[in-house]
């Protein structure tokens, strides 16, 4: 176990280093990142000064929940999204046939080796309104209150490794997966806003099927003592059991995919 | 010798879509697939002892990187049973990989930006070598496949013979027992085939390690494999020493005699004329093993004699020839 650990560490390092070499560029992703979200944050700013409120969440609530659910990917998608999003490539060109001969899971070979620090930006900004936003909302604070903060955001980073990892995993049995990760992409950009403002059907999927309301909606709907349609009473303990539970699926998942796996690239 | 590898009767079936003719085709292809069963590997038997040096050889679509792929723990055979060192490879992939080195030709191990000991560097780490173990093996190979002036060199700078030369010793730097080649020396330059081949024949010589190789070059197997497996349309054709091919493919030599003058009519004892024209006339002749000194004594002609040339016929001309000959039926 603490081999596997010092060698999963050392993949990490490996891929720092390998992104450390092109210096220029990767500070050039982390702003480019992080202007991109400020851009589309600003945005959401404007339309909140405009009309007070959206579905009744002010600046500083907004703030905290676009806060959450950015950092919360970030932690997530670093070692997640860059590599699995190219499974499909990896496994046509039989990149994936050179994981299965290793003697280490293939998962974490993969996730490991691709840890992106690109995802700096996100990281800040992302950390930056919580610290920002939090003094500006009445919350009570206590043990469970912090639990509750950081509990949810690692269920947040659970929940967006373990949906890329079942969308990346579709390329073991389909071929091609790329086009899942649009339609993933489409549910996680609505997941920015507090999920009252939608339709109740939709409201549903985001607390069960694609259950990307609790990235943010639902730990900060409890934080902010809001109430959540569907969950009530049993939002906070959802909220940290949602990661845990998106990787005990995603694991039997991948394995599933895995035992179909019929080789690729010649 | 005991056997580390074993197929008894493995087949691979792979489901294949059938494509459909023109748009109304492609709909109902999309709507109700329908699937049929395509044997990559079919009823497959043999056996590999400890130390042996085998060419798997096949056409494109033969079935041999599927069989490669089974071996090695990438797929399990849809019948038949595989043990790899007393191992199932696929339920035990971890154990297997352990104690194997894989070399996919048209793949890389190593990691692309960094220096090539780095790559070294993981790979001791993932087996888990003891430090001393790691140091003398590096050493070792480090010579034997000349990495030294390009070891702190970013991958990515590597010519392709440079890089296939530092894969091959990075896949025996933790003492694999059975080294598996999938096309190791695809577009390499003639020197470094040369190289890779030289190696690859000394490692099986002096250490021992059992070589499994899937190669496009006759070449490759004529210098590094005593025993070729041949297959095709995924079953076996052939498994057996080389010098054994050309009787069982029933491949003839060629007698070439030129004659200083048109000789007119020409016979010799046991063999047929299939051609040539003037001076030069071309035989086949029987597999009855007679020498060049027999097949002129049994000549029968007027006319002087100017060159003679018996060609033996190499395993890729019989290998074609059985290749044409199964195409045009």
């Amino acid at each position: 176990m603490r081999d596997t650990l010092s060698l999963l560490l050392y993949l990490m390092r490996l891929r720092v280093r390998t992104r450390l070499e092109f210096r220029a560029s990767l500070v050039i992703a982390w702003a480019a990142q992080a202007f991109g979200y400020a851009g589309v944050f600003a945005s959401i700013w404007l339309i909140i000064t405009r009309f007070e409120n959206i579905g009744g969440w002010t600046w500083p609530q907004m703030a905290l929940l676009l806060g959450f659910h950015t950092l919360g990917y970030a932690l997530g998608a670093c070692f997640t999204l860059v590599q699995l999003r190219r499974m499909e490539e990896i496994v046509l060109g039989g990149e994936f046939d050179t994981l299965l001969v290793r003697p280490l899971n293939p998962w974490a070979y993969l996730v490991f080796s691709g840890f992106n620090i690109e995802y700096g930006g996100h990281v800040l900004l992302g950390a930056g309104l919580i610290v920002w936003a939090l003094p500006q909302i009445p919350i009570e604070w206590d043990v469970e209150t912090s639990i509750l903060i950081f509990g949810a955001l690692l269920s947040a980073a659970l929940i967006t490794a373990s949906m890329l990892t079942m969308i990346g995993a579709c390329a073991m049995i389909l071929g091609r997966a790329r086009y899942l990760f649009g339609i993933y992409f489409d549910f996680w950009e609505l997941s920015r806003y507090p999920a009252s403002i939608f339709a109740p059907a939709f409201q549903i999927a985001l607390v069960s099927v694609m259950p990307l309301g609790y990235m943010a909606y639902v730990p900060v709907s409890v934080l902010l003592q809001r109430p959540v349609a569907y969950l009530g009473s049993a939002a906070e303990v959802a909220a940290l059991a949602a990661g845990p539970i998106s990787v005990l699926a995603a694991v039997v998942f991948w394995r599933f995919c895995l035992r179909r796996y019929q080789g690729g690239g010649g | 010798m005991a056997s580390i590898i074993s197929a008894e009767n493995v087949s691979k079936i792979f489901q294949q879509r059938v494509s459909q003719p023109g748009v109304l085709g492609a709909v109902r292809g999309f709507i109700a697939p329908i699937k049929r069963p395509v044997p990559a590997v079919d009823d497959i038997t043999f056996s590999i002892a400890a130390g042996e040096a085998v060419g798997y050889l096949g056409p494109n679509g033969a079935g041999k990187s599927t069989m490669i792929k089974m071996l090695t723990g990438i797929l399990a055979p849809s019948a038949g049973m595989v043990t790899v060192l007393g191992r199932q490879p696929q339920a035990e992939r971890v154990a297997n990989a352990r104690q194997i080195g894989v070399v996919f030709g048209q793949r890389t191990q190593l990691w692309w930006e960094l220096p090539l000991f780095e790559s070294f560097e993981l790979h001791r780490r993932m087996y888990r070598m003891p430090a001393d173990l790691f140091a003398r093996n590096r050493t070792d190979l480090t010579e034997m496949m000349g990495l030294s002036s390009f070891l702190d060199r970013p991958v990515r700078h590597l010519s392709l013979g440079q890089r296939m030369r530092a894969e091959i010793a990075m896949a025996l730097m933790h003492d694999p027992r059975i080294l598996f080649l999938d096309e190791p020396t695809i577009g390499l330059d003639v020197v470094a085939k040369d190289v890779v081949r030289k190696f690859l024949s000394r490692i099986n010589r002096e250490r021992g390690t059992t070589i499994i190789l899937t190669t496009h070059d006759l070449q490759d197997i004529e210098e590094i494999c005593p025993r070729l497996i041949m297959v095709d349309e995924g079953r076996l054709l052939f498994d057996g020493a080389i010098g054994e091919l050309r009787s069982r493919f029933g491949a003839r030599r060629r007698l070439t005699l030129e004659f200083v003058s048109e000789p007119g009519r020409v016979r010799v004892a046991g063999a047929e004329l299939v051609g040539g024209e003037g001076r030069v006339r071309e035989f086949l002749l029987a597999d009855d093993g007679r020498s060049l000194v027999e097949l002129l004594a049994a000549l029968e002609a007027d006319v002087d004699l100017r060159d003679v040339r018996l060609h033996e016929p190499g395993i890729e001309e019989i290998i074609r020839t059985h290749y044409q000959a199964r195409a045009a039926a």
